[in-house]
């Protein structure tokens, strides 16, 4: 490669990525720095870049109150739980319709992929939820979505592209398709399915709407109801009462909640977006 | 001769493929077996639903249940077309979501492009792997720092708008603000996350391309348009295509919670609108009968313009 010597255009251009930067970081910035600050600093809006007169009370007042460690632990339960059920349902799904002559393939293929253009919709949903008595327990949370047609599609789409070789001598060599599937397929695949691994743990772990229309119980809540109790409901009520100022939570405690949230999605940040980027190449060589 | 003729005998001949259905599900019960969970799962959660939604021509009495429910025709339907709420919903969502269309489509590719053409690795792997931060955030976190970033006591936004001498503006309750927050929003949150396909796109071109145009004497910009954004425009056209097939499937969650009264008049959309009749008035029929109404409307949609597509596909060079 040859050097070049930096036109105009460059310049214009770097400034141009370096705002970009700015703009998709500052948020986070924003949020840890005020998470951080004493709440003086704060009333008097005195934080932009960095925290003013440095303390963890809020993060300490996370862990006293009666709610945030109980919502945290119910999103873990109800991703690991979720995303277990998710991904092996998808991967076992997947495999008989990769096979090229499986009887009424057709159908099956057909019935599913229905779906993903038409859907009985949310109240038609609720109730069929209701009628099988899931209101209130873990299993509304993890089993009205428990496959995703696209994740299904994408690994079926793996499934397809691995080599015919592989499944003929195992045929021979008597496997049984059980033995195939869990022993030579699945392993096969872990790149891809760790990528739609990841994809049912972020919709679970972010999901907001579901609990909120299929949970009632406040012991039951995920963090993400919490959050939007806290974060969205107080606010809304601050700003329509125009601009007057009677948080019911502190802005401290409201932001290193939001920390607190994202902490473990940045903490695998790093590992888990190699998998996201292929995830979503994945998807796009079916398209 | 007689050999001949042994050879003609299909002895060795395998089977012919043809087997009956009975032969192929007992060659395939293992495959059928694996298969089971995930049918009823789309049985009952995906067609379940489906059957449910003949809610949608009863009044649905939670005590007796879909099917002994009383059958009401088209009550719930003519009550939604004469609804003035009907011609501001249809609008309203339609709006947002070709707005939503057109501003969140272009920033993706032109994110791509200028981003190819940064010289330093390091830098440029910095801020691609940055630009799909937000996609991780939860749609409340996000809605939750917009409602924060323009509040108008101390969000930065308005703290910016002051510091320029002007009023400050309360975004959150003015209408004529809602679909700019939403959609720019948007634009924030999904823009890295929509470059991905299109920053592979870039570099799958032929590097050789490049140093042709830059034997000719192309500068940069000359090779951005006519070769970069060339290249690409396959990529742009499949996704505007699925793009523009989904424009009534708005992101309502985010709706759900950036809306209030106060901007109920451009921000209420179908879905917004069906989780208020069904959940908090809990007119579930009423409910069912204005989602079927959107499911339709969207079908529709998504079958216009994928008939579009495939016209001009035959048509144009791809």
């Amino acid at each position: 490669m040859k050097k070049k010597k930096w036109t105009l255009f460059d310049y214009v251009n770097t400034l141009i990525m370096l705002l970009v930067l700015l703009i998709t970081l500052y948020p986070f910035i924003y949020v840890v720095s005020v998470s951080l600050s004493d709440s003086s600093y704060i009333l008097q809006n005195k934080i932009t870049f960095y925290p003013r007169g440095i303390n963890l009370k809020a993060y300490k007042m996370i862990f006293e109150s009666p709610k945030i460690p109980k919502a945290y632990l119910n999103t873990i339960i109800y991703t690991v739980v979720g995303t277990t059920i998710n991904v092996f349902l998808t991967a076992i799904t997947a495999y008989p319709l990769a096979k090229k002559d499986l009887v009424g393939k057709k159908i099956w293929m057909t019935m599913i992929i229905i779906t993903m253009f038409f859907s009985g919709g949310i109240i038609p949903s609720f109730i069929i939820v209701q009628r099988l008595g899931m209101i209130d327990t873990i299993w509304a949370i993890v089993i009205p979505n428990a496959i995703w047609t696209y994740e299904l599609i994408i690994t079926k789409s793996f499934y397809e592209s691995l080599p015919n070789s592989l499944y003929e001598s195992a045929v021979i060599d008597g496997a049984s398709e059980f033995r195939i599937l869990f022993q030579i397929f699945i392993p096969l695949s872990k790149a891809s399915l760790a990528s739609i691994t990841l994809f049912y743990v972020m919709g679970h772990w972010n999901s907001f709407f579901i609990p909120m229309i299929y949970l009632n119980d406040m012991k039951k809540y995920p963090l993400q109801i919490i959050l939007r109790d806290m974060l969205i409901f107080d606010t809304a009520r601050r700003s329509e009462s125009l601009g007057e100022y009677a948080a019911l939570t502190p802005e401290a405690l409201k932001n290193a909640t939001i920390v607190v949230s994202i902490l473990p999605i940045l903490a695998l940040y790093p590992f888990m977006q190699k998998y996201f980027v292929k995830g979503v190449m994945l998807g796009s060589i079916k398209g | 001769m007689a050999s001949l003729k042994i050879d003609k005998k299909p002895v060795a001949v395998p089977q012919p493929k043809k087997l009956s259905l009975m032969k192929k599900v007992k060659r395939d019960w293992q495959l059928l077996l694996i298969l089971l969970p995930g049918l009823i799962f789309y049985i009952i959660f995906r067609y379940g639903p489906m059957y449910g939604m003949v809610i949608a021509f009863k009044d649905y009495n939670v005590y007796k249940g879909i099917i002994n429910s009383p059958w009401v025709g088209l009550k719930h339907f003519r009550n939604f077309f004469t609804d003035p709420a009907f011609i501001k919903l249809f609008r309203n969502t339609f709006m947002l979501g070709i707005y939503n269309l057109f501003f969140t489509f272009p920033f993706p590719i032109l994110f791509a492009i200028l981003l190819n053409e940064i010289r330093n690795i390091k830098f440029k792997k910095a801020v691609q792997t940055a630009s799909y931060l937000p996609s991780f955030l939860s749609i409340v976190i996000i809605s939750s720092m917009v409602i924060d970033f323009l509040s108008p006591s101390n969000g930065i936004i308005n703290n910016i708008i002051a510091f320029l001498g002007m009023e400050k503006i309360y975004f959150m309750i003015r209408p004529e603000w809602f679909r700019t927050v939403y959609v720019a929003s948007e634009v924030w949150a999904r823009m890295g996350f929509d470059a991905i396909l299109f920053i592979a796109a870039i570099t799958g071109i032929d590097q050789a391309l490049y140093e042709a145009a830059e034997l000719d004497g192309c500068g940069r910009l000359k090779k951005m348009w006519y070769i970069t954004i060339p290249s690409i425009l396959p990529t742009i056209a499949t996704l505007f295509i699925l793009k523009s097939g989904s424009v009534f499937r708005i992101g309502f969650e985010k709706v759900l919670l950036l809306y209030n009264p106060a901007t109920y008049e451009v921000a209420d959309i179908f879905a917004t609108y069906v989780y208020r009749k069904g959940f908090e008035d809990m007119n579930y029929s009423y409910a069912a009968a204005v989602g079927l109404f959107e499911s339709i409307v969207a079908l529709t949609m998504l079958l216009i313009t994928n008939a579009i597509s495939k016209k001009l596909s035959e048509q144009s060079i791809w």
